[in-house]
């Protein structure tokens, strides 16, 4: 008994420990591209692919990055050591639209949202989540758009384009956004 | 009863009720437990549920920084009113929503790192508080915190407590009126039960059952009570008989004790058997250890027909069979309890009377068996051992009580023999004294009457010129004197030996009985008929009769007295019979009687003894008493017997019984009157001045010469001074009784002077003195007062020729 309430107290502090590490870092306010970074891996969590996308389980669930990239190490630390389905998440910089191979989760930086429509075209009937942070980039067919209202970043979400590449996006994600496209409530 | 039996009743209510309020108290505790345990799992549960639900809705506000988001979810909790507050913390562990809006966050950890025990919940005393992880997949996105009141449970809490009271009360009733209806149940036999034990208890009586009432155990109990009263009744029913044999013992025990002769004894034993044992036939055997032969000597009463019927009246000889009654004579108490299956003839007799089971008891005293009780019955094997265990001990008593018996019987024999032989020595005692006492009177009155008689005689005889009237008178007195001296003589003489100077001869008793039943006519015949009474007398004379030698007037005498009495016994008239006979052949054995036999009034024991007492009279005024008296001298006499049977109211039987003749019996003498006429010198010796002056007077008329002297000095002198002279007395008569010196020394004198010359003694006791056979030597005649004339003139005929 004593030896079961020693290793809860053990368990307890490790978790407290977890919990304070971070609060000392988020001591400095953090930055838009920092909060996005960790937007961008919260997807992985609320938007579901379809069954095919992955060829083997060990196949990596992958973020990709086309244009220049405003995370940085952000990201990479974000996502290390994490899973998707057992998939492990990983990281990949496209720095330009030939380069972009297969990836679950796309963003794409606002210096390469001129060429969207070609970007779109090319991911055609592939499951891959479009992300940008350029503005009117969901009108354009990305599925969503990261916003900033009033200091905080909101999410605009285009459900059709997402139900076109065969995703399902999580009605938890869709509550606290807003949608754009056919069917919105504009 | 119904006081004894509270303490059930209440008992059994208060088991009733504790065991049932043990019950519903255990049941509601376990109730209320499990409930309020559950209850907090489900309150758990659904608080964890509805977090859960909150948690999972709130990831993605998390994920996405979305505070107002996550507060319109937290609002979802408005559908628990239990639910008092909700905080969700972000993955840094910072507070980030709030419910209800505007919540004090006072009240809040404010930090998920605050108060934060890990997932889970935990009650306080007056909330749950429970933390909920907000996670999307497998990452976590934050914390959910949230607190409920306890309201709803204690709402609960007294809700049950409201249950357990109104169930408890529902119930106890129930259990109460169960109770009352199952202790009736109950309390029904147990009371019956007692009711019954009270009977057994207060009336011993145990012939009562208990009834069975066919509930549950009772019967059980029942049975086995009821059957330890049978178990009681049987050994009250042994008990019982026991002690009435014990009774029948005792009572057979105090009966033979207080009689003494066996008969009675044996009769008594027999009848109590036969009316309380009961037995049907029983007799009594005795048994002679010399000719070795059973008698029977008592039958029951009840069995004295079967007694005759089967040949065991009693005076019957019974053989000694090899069997049971010889086994009993050895001392067995022999039972056989069925006859019909013994082949021997006394138990076959038995049987044969339908009499079947025997049981020979042996009186034994002093280690010899001297009879056999025998007690039987129709039924075979009717006897038990405790009758036989009985009748052995009865037949040990009654062996005891015989022994008594017979030792009674015979120190009652040697006292009656001892009180006849003590009693004929005080009556022959009595008969001396009255005889001496009558001796003295008699020489008394003899002497007195010496005068009258000589004088009477003397003028009779010689008196010339007598008128026939004197003549007469003088007759008539000299008959009186004589019957005064016979008197005299019979009253001194009547308790004496036989008189040898009595004078003896043959005697035929039959012609001495026609003769007085012939003068005694008047009395037995004439006196009665004048009264109106009638009495018939018979005689028997027995022919031949021998002769017995004895004086016959004094048998007439003896018979008159008899028949007188026999009369006077029979005031109203009767039968009066005089019979003789005889026994013996001619030898000296051979003995002649005379019964005088009256039918009267008898005598009592008492009178009987005394009867033959001198005075004693029964018959007042009228009797003298001296009848039986004289009697009883003449047989005294006569060598003879005088028997007396007679019982009050039974009439009188006097047997007298003569030896017949030819025994030794002398014959005196018979005496001849002889006148003396030669003329005589005669001295006269006496102290009485008148018998000198009259039989001086009545011997001169003789023509002899008197020389009187008074007394026996003066008497001697006168003799020896005429011998001196030599005028020699021709006789000397002399009284025997005087002073200083009497007639022996007299007559001693006369003859020490002159051997030749003739004395006559004069005596009141002369027929005693010869009776007694010591008349003195030198005297040669003694002669009885009164002197008679011609006695004397006989008597001097004889001395001096």
């Amino acid at each position: 008994m004593a030896v079961l309430k020693g290793a809860l107290r053990l368990v307890l502090f490790a978790v407290a420990g977890f919990m304070v590490y971070p609060r000392g870092l988020a001591a400095d306010t953090p930055t838009e591209d920092q909060v996005q970074a960790v937007f961008l891996y919260n997807f992985s969590r609320f938007v579901e692919w379809p069954a095919q996308t992955f060829a083997t389980p060990d196949d990596p669930f992958v973020i990709g990055i086309l244009g220049s990239d405003p995370f940085g190490a952000r990201l990479d630390e974000a996502v290390r050591n994490e899973q998707v389905n057992g998939h492990p998440l990983t990281v990949r910089r496209f720095h330009n639209l030939a380069e972009v191979d297969n990836c679950q989760i796309l963003f794409v930086d606002r210096s390469e949202i001129a060429r969207i429509g070609q970007i779109l075209a090319l991911l055609d009937h592939r499951s891959t989540l479009t992300v940008s942070q350029a503005d009117g980039a969901a009108q354009r067919g990305v599925m969503i758009q990261f916003a900033t209202e009033n200091s905080r970043i909101r999410l605009r979400i285009n459900v059709e384009s997402a139900r076109a590449s065969g995703l399902t996006i999580s009605s938890k994600l869709l509550r606290p956004a807003e949608i754009v496209g056919k069917g919105a409530k504009e | 009863m119904s006081r004894s039996s509270t303490p059930i009743r209440r008992t059994l209510m208060r088991m009733i009720f504790l065991s049932c309020g043990v019950v519903l108290l255990v049941t509601s505790c376990a109730f209320c437990a499990y409930e309020f345990l559950t209850f907090r799992q489900s309150s758990i549960q659904q608080l964890q549920i509805l977090s859960r639900a909150i948690a999972s809705n709130s990831t993605a506000a998390l994920a996405f920084d979305n505070p107002e988001d996550a507060a319109g979810v937290l609002t979802a909790f408005r559908a628990d009113p239990h639910i008092v507050a909700a905080a969700l913390y972000d993955a840094h562990g910072n507070l980030f929503a709030v419910y209800p809006q505007g919540l004090a966050v006072q009240g809040l950890p404010s930090h998920a790192g605050e108060g934060y025990t890990g997932a889970g919940y935990t009650f306080s005393r007056t909330a749950l508080t429970g933390f909920e992880p907000v996670a999307e997949g497998s990452k976590q996105l934050g914390m959910l915190f949230v607190e409920s009141d306890l309201n709803a449970m204690y709402a609960r809490i007294r809700l049950y407590a409201l249950i357990v009271v109104l169930v408890g009360g529902v119930a106890v009733s129930l259990a109460y009126l169960i109770s009352r209806r199952l202790q009736h149940r109950l309390l029904q036999p147990i009371l019956a039960l007692a009711q019954t034990t009270t009977a057994v208890a207060e009336r011993h009586d145990y012939t009562v059952r208990a009834a069975r009432t066919g509930a549950y155990e009772f019967d059980l109990f029942t049975d086995t009570f009821n059957q330890m009263l049978t178990q009681i009744q049987e050994s009250e029913g042994k008990l019982q008989s026991q002690v009435s044999r014990l009774n029948l013992l005792q009572h057979i025990t105090h009966a033979t004790g207080e009689r003494q002769d066996l008969p009675s004894i044996f009769q008594v034993v027999l009848r109590s058997l036969e009316e309380n044992l009961p037995i049907d036939f029983g007799c009594l055997l005795l048994h002679d250890d010399v000719s070795k032969t059973l008698t029977v000597s008592a039958v029951g009463a009840g069995g004295q027909d079967l007694a005759r019927q089967i040949g065991l009246s009693p005076g019957v000889e019974v053989p000694i069979d090899a069997n049971g009654l010889s086994r009993c004579i050895a001392g067995q108490l022999v039972h056989e309890p069925d006859v019909e299956q013994v082949q021997f003839p006394f138990p076959r007799r038995l049987a044969a009377a339908g009499l079947r089971s025997v049981v020979f008891a042996p009186l034994i005293v002093e280690s010899q068996v001297f009879g056999v009780l025998v007690s039987t019955r129709r039924a075979a094997h009717s006897f038990s051992s405790g009758e036989c265990e009985f009748l052995k001990q009865l037949s040990e008593h009654v062996a005891l009580a015989s022994h008594q018996a017979r030792l009674h019987g015979a120190l009652q024999q040697a006292y009656d023999d001892l009180r006849q032989s003590q009693h004929t020595t005080m009556q022959q005692e009595r008969l001396r004294a009255l005889g001496q006492m009558a001796s003295g009177i008699a020489h008394d009155i003899n002497n007195a009457i010496s005068p009258v008689s000589l004088y009477t005689e003397a003028l009779l005889e010689r008196e010339p010129g007598l008128s026939e009237r004197s003549r007469n008178y003088l007759t008539t007195i000299q008959r009186a004197i004589e019957d005064v001296a016979g008197t005299v003589s019979r009253m001194r003489e009547f308790y004496r030996e036989r008189d040898s100077q009595l004078t003896l001869e043959r005697v035929q008793l039959n012609r001495a009985v026609q003769q007085v039943v012939e003068l005694t006519r008047p009395r037995w015949s004439d006196l009665p008929q004048a009264r109106g009474a009638m009495v018939d007398l018979q005689t028997d004379l027995a022919d031949p009769m021998p002769e017995v030698m004895g004086a016959e007037h004094e048998i007439r005498d003896a018979l008159t007295n008899l028949i007188f009495n026999a009369v006077d016994a029979m005031p109203t008239g009767g039968t009066l019979r005089v019979r003789t006979r005889k026994t013996g052949g001619a030898d000296s054995e051979a003995r002649a009687f005379i019964e005088v036999t009256d039918t009267g009034v008898g005598m009592d024991e008492d009178t009987r003894r005394r009867c033959l007492e001198p005075f004693y009279t029964t018959k007042g005024e009228r009797g003298s008493g001296l009848g039986l008296a004289m009697v009883y001298g003449m047989i005294q006499r006569h060598s003879a017997e005088l028997e007396i049977e007679s019982a009050a109211g039974q009439g009188t039987t006097v047997r007298l019984s003569f030896p017949a003749y030819g025994s030794s019996v002398v014959v005196a003498p018979k005496a001849q009157q002889v006148i003396v006429n030669r003329p005589l010198r005669i001295l006269l010796v006496d102290d009485d001045p008148m018998l000198i002056k009259s039989l001086k007077d009545t011997l001169q008329e003789d023509g002899h010469a008197i020389t009187a002297s008074h007394g026996g000095h003066q008497g001697i002198e006168e003799f020896s001074a005429a011998a001196k002279r030599g005028e020699v007395f021709d006789v000397v008569v002399t009284d025997l009784g005087m002073p200083h010196v009497d007639g022996r020394k007299v007559a001693a004198s006369v003859k020490g002077i002159s051997p030749t010359t003739p004395v006559i003694l004069l005596t009141g006791w002369g027929q005693r003195l010869i009776a007694a056979n010591d008349a003195p030597a030198h005297v040669d005649k003694v002669l009885a007062k009164p002197p008679r004339l011609h006695e004397l003139r006989a008597a001097l005929a004889e001395l001096v020729p």
